[in-house]
């Protein structure tokens, strides 16, 4: 992505906003009865817009999750606001819940465990136009197939099961399964972690693919930060539940400002050195 | 807080909502002890409802809840109207009757389950093990009613044994010795009856919970070491087996208070199972809820033993005060 | 599967034992409320194969049992004539399932000559005919008791695991509390608030619906521990995240998860209601008289004299015995089927 135009998006009004967002939760400890508070998002801000890929990285228990499922509604904030298409969304009653949650969907990691192993493929993907009576009958099973041959999965599949299904290919079932819906705002929550390199590339291609076909704004959660370097517009990092830094992608892995952004970076780096040097020295 | 204060007050409020479970279902029955009373045509309408109100039928259900509470606080248990007395004086003998029913049933079913249990684990899958299996699946589908009924059969055709009752006829006029013979006599039928019955679903436990141990890496180690036999056993394995046996405790023994009511009734034992049997038929509804309360008590004391059983084998429950 | 053939003689042992009850009014040879005053306590029938001169028959015969002269309930076989045991033969009308009127039985054999399998009881009723009626009683008891407390363990265990929370702490307590009730002691009391002179129909379902409220506590603490499971699932959240309804997520994605708990739970309570219905009979607080259930017709056996002399009075006992072995049996099978599958 070249600099101006991101400069360009980043004028443009964020499709997705955060604004002060704070959640935590009460812990019981073991066998006894004293609770104790987690802070799992301070304060937090971010700006998302329309038609790009915001990657959210940071370590495990930095707050990534807790904040995809805040933007995602599926738990609410303690305080703070969220801006989706210019309407502050996070104290939605259940009528302006069943308008949105077409909009912003997620696809979880592990595929596997997303997907209910007793569903055939064609039923998973039937299952969010079903829950929003969008189609029935012949027309419901004419876009399953629709969808199915969007995502890359062969139309005769339609009856294996998910457990059938190789890890790339389930992935592609609940990308379908996601877009099903035509939403406008997809969370990637580590969606591309756990696949073999070949296969997460396809996903990737897919996903920049449908990107493409549906100007569809991504936030893609991902610890693999060389990943993250190839594709992020936009690069959000989290650290201990606070946003520590914000920007397009080639300043924060250019000049990193924060502290905790260059040990992250430089971890990465250590590493991806270190398994050249092995890789070299395995050639030798 | 320790534990053990934890679980005694878990125990009291267990106990004070089976009360009130008790007076809920009471009160939302139809009818009452007096009922039978009205059809007696020499009693007058009047004198029934004196009666009534002189007992506080006729109040509402707090109010009557909480006149039977402050007489559990008195140490009266209620008041029995069949019997014109307090319950608990009524209910003391028989409770001590169906407590040395049921510890000497549960203490021989254990004796005889712990090593039947330890010794098929050892023997998976030989042919000791396999008539055990088919022995329990057999014993287990036959209820206490009727096995009572087949050894109370048996003991009257042979006359080995006496058929009912606690003590025989004279038994004042007996010595000491004799005496306590006599009880144990007439204790076999209705123990014998409890320890079958609950003897299969223990064995069972008790297998399952030592082929686990027997099958975890760190009794495989000790093994590897050369430890083995009763060192093998008694270190290592039931220490390891014990939580699960000691909720079992528990477990067995309310299977065992349930059991022993009937048992009572068809031996002619003179414990709780009888009083409750007539005081149901009579409606007499203090001394009901407090046999069911007794028995109540009995269960939650009996997991409690099990418990603290369980703390002294088992090194790995501690007693801390988190 | 290692116990395949167990488990199959198993399944056929119960439904040839259901079909038995019930189709009682075709299998039995006589009504169970028809007394015969001659034959008070007659001891079962026996099926003769060879004759008194030796000759082997292939259709087995009865002969007829004759009072010994100046004894009470004593009997020989009247060896003079012989009655061959007839296959559907006509006897007292019946309407099969309420609809279908029909004379024949599956076996019997001709008058004068009776044919007790079980023997009879004190008013010479056939104990056989008795028992299979007695079935319909016990076991729709059972049945019907399994049924409420699985629906009510189902719904609070939903509810609760689904719902957590307050909800969830309160259910939970009630659930310790009903678990911690020495059963049998709290299904008297309850029974003992209850009218006792009622009708038998009104006796039946009262006795069934306080059998089951009682039992609801064990399913619903195990449907809980399974819901609490499966809503954390991914795909469940995903449901949710489609904007799916709490129901919704409920039927397709929870309540599948639950099948295989509540099938084991049913084939273990269903044994233990019927016992628990057979108890309450027998202690006089079930079904009286002349209603024929296990519990009332066991309870003949209080009696000192039954006890001692009348070894068939017993017959009852092997009925239960033979139901309980059935379920018990089939409650091994599926759990074994499910933790195979897992």
């Amino acid at each position: 992505m070249k600099t101006e135009e991101a400069a360009q998006r980043a004028r443009t009004p964020a499709h997705i906003r955060a604004v002060g967002l704070s959640k935590s939760y009460v812990q019981r400890a073991p066998f006894s009865h004293k609770k104790f508070a987690i802070d799992a998002l301070l304060d937090v801000q971010l700006e998302v817009s329309p038609a790009t890929l915001t990657a959210l990285v940071g370590e495990s228990g930095s707050g990534k999750s807790t904040l995809a499922r805040c933007l995602a509604m599926l738990e609410k904030p303690d305080c703070g606001e969220i801006w989706f298409e210019g309407k502050e969304i996070s104290r939605s009653g259940s009528w302006e819940l069943a308008w949105l949650r077409p909009k912003i969907q997620m696809i979880h990691q592990d595929s596997a465990g997303a997907l209910n192993p007793r569903f055939t493929a064609a039923q998973v993907i039937a299952e969010p136009l079903e829950i929003q009576r969008r189609e029935s009958g012949p027309k419901l099973r004419s876009r399953v197939c629709e969808l199915m041959e969007e995502v890359g999965l062969p139309a005769n599949w339609a009856d294996r099961r998910p457990l059938e299904l190789s890890g790339g290919q389930r992935q592609r079932l609940a990308i379908a399964r996601a877009i099903a819906l035509k939403p406008a705002f997809l969370i990637l929550d580590e969606s591309l972690s756990g696949l073999d390199l070949s296969t997460q590339a396809q996903i990737l291609n897919l996903l920049l693919d449908l990107q493409k076909a549906h100007s569809l704004t991504y936030l893609l959660i991902s610890h693999d930060l060389s990943l993250v370097e190839q594709v992020a517009d936009f690069v959000a990092v989290m650290h201990q539940g606070r946003m520590v830094e914000h920007g397009a992608g080639q300043d924060i892995f250019g000049s990193p400002r924060h502290a905790h952004t260059r040990e992250l970076l430089g971890s990465v780096r250590l590493v991806e050195s270190a398994f050249r040097a092995a890789q070299a020295g395995g050639q030798q | 807080m320790n534990y053990l204060e934890r679980r005694v007050i878990h125990g009291v409020l267990l106990l004070a909502g089976v009360s009130v479970l008790c007076f809920a279902f009471g009160v939302m029955a139809p009818g009452d002890f007096f009922d039978e009373m009205k059809l007696n045509p020499q009693i007058s309408p009047a004198t029934v409802a004196a009666l009534r109100s002189q007992y506080g039928i006729d109040q509402p259900l707090p109010l009557r809840y909480g006149r039977w509470v402050e007489s559990v606080l008195r140490g009266e248990w209620g008041y029995s109207f069949a019997y014109n007395c307090p319950v608990r004086s009524l209910l003391m003998v028989r409770a001590g009757n169906t407590l040395l029913l049921t510890t000497l049933a549960t203490l021989l079913a254990w004796l005889i389950a712990l090593p039947l249990g330890v010794w098929t684990a050892n023997r998976r899958g030989r042919w000791d093990d396999r008539l055990g299996l088919a022995g329990t699946t057999l014993l287990l589908s036959v209820p206490e009613l009727v096995i009572a009924l087949v050894l109370l059969y048996l003991a009257v055709r042979t006359h080995a044994l006496p058929a009912g009752g606690m003590v025989s006829v004279g038994f004042g006029g007996l010595g000491k010795q004799a005496q306590l013979i006599d009880l144990a006599s007439h204790l076999v039928i209705p123990a014998a009856t409890l320890v079958l019955a609950s003897l299969p679903l223990l064995v069972r436990h008790i297998r399952a919970s030592v082929l686990e141990v027997l099958q975890a890496p760190f009794v495989q180690a000790a093994r590897a070491h050369g430890i083995g036999g009763a060192r093998l056993l008694f270190r290592y394995v039931l220490p390891a087996a014990a939580n699960p046996l000691s909720s079992l405790l528990g477990l067995s023994i309310g299977g065992l208070l349930s059991g022993s009511l009937l048992v009572e009734v068809i031996t002619g034992w003179p414990g709780m199972g009888p009083l409750l049997l007539e005081a149901s038929l009579a409606r007499d509804v203090h001394v009901v809820i407090g046999a069911v309360m007794a028995s109540t008590f009995f269960m939650i004391a009996g997991s409690m033993v099990a418990d603290v059983l369980l703390v002294v084998l088992d090194p790995r429950v501690r007693l801390g005060s988190t | 599967m290692r116990n395949k053939p167990r488990i199959v003689a198993a399944l056929i042992l119960l439904l040839s034992l259901h079909a038995a009850i019930l189709l009682a009014k075709f299998v039995t040879p006589y009504d169970p409320a028809v007394q015969n005053r001659d034959f008070p306590f007659a001891p079962p029938t026996r099926i003769h194969f060879v004759d008194s001169r030796g000759h082997v028959h292939l259709r087995p015969f009865v002969y007829q049992w004759k009072a010994r002269p100046d004894t009470f309930n004593e009997y020989d076989e009247a060896r003079d004539k012989s009655y061959p045991v007839r296959f559907f033969i006509q006897g007292p009308e019946h309407k099969l399932a309420g609809l279908l009127r029909s004379h024949v039985h599956l076996f019997g054999v001709e008058d004068p000559a009776q044919i007790f399998l079980a023997g009879t009881d004190a008013y010479g009723r056939d104990q056989f005919s008795r028992i299979l009626y007695g079935g319909q009683v016990s076991l729709a008891a059972g049945l019907l008791a399994t049924v409420i407390s699985l629906f009510l363990g189902l719904v609070v265990g939903c509810i609760s695991g689904f719902y957590g929370r307050w909800i969830d702490d309160s259910a939970m307590r009630l659930v310790e509390l009903f678990l911690v009730l020495p059963w049998l002691y709290f299904l008297l009391a309850v029974r003992s608030f209850l009218p006792l002179h009622i009708s038998p129909t009104q006796t039946f379902f009262l006795l069934v619906t306080v059998i089951g409220t009682i039992g609801w506590a064990r399913p619903a603490r195990l449907v809980r521990g399974i819901v609490l499971s499966a809503k954390s699932r991914n795909y469940v959240i995903a449901s949710r995240g489609f904007g799916a309804s709490d129901y919704y997520m409920l039927r397709r994605h929870v309540l599948p998860h639950t099948y295989g708990i509540l099938l084991t739970q049913a084939a273990l309570l269903v044994p233990q209601y019927v016992v628990a219905e057979v108890t309450l009979s027998f202690l006089g607080l079930g079904l009286s008289e002349p209603a024929p259930s296990w519990g009332n017709l066991l309870a003949n056996l209080q009696q000192y004299n039954v006890l001692v002399s009348y070894w068939w009075m017993f017959a009852p006992a092997l009925a239960l015995v033979i139901v309980s072995l059935g379920y018990l049996q089939m409650a091994n099978a599926v759990q074994e089927l499910q933790s195979g599958s897992i």
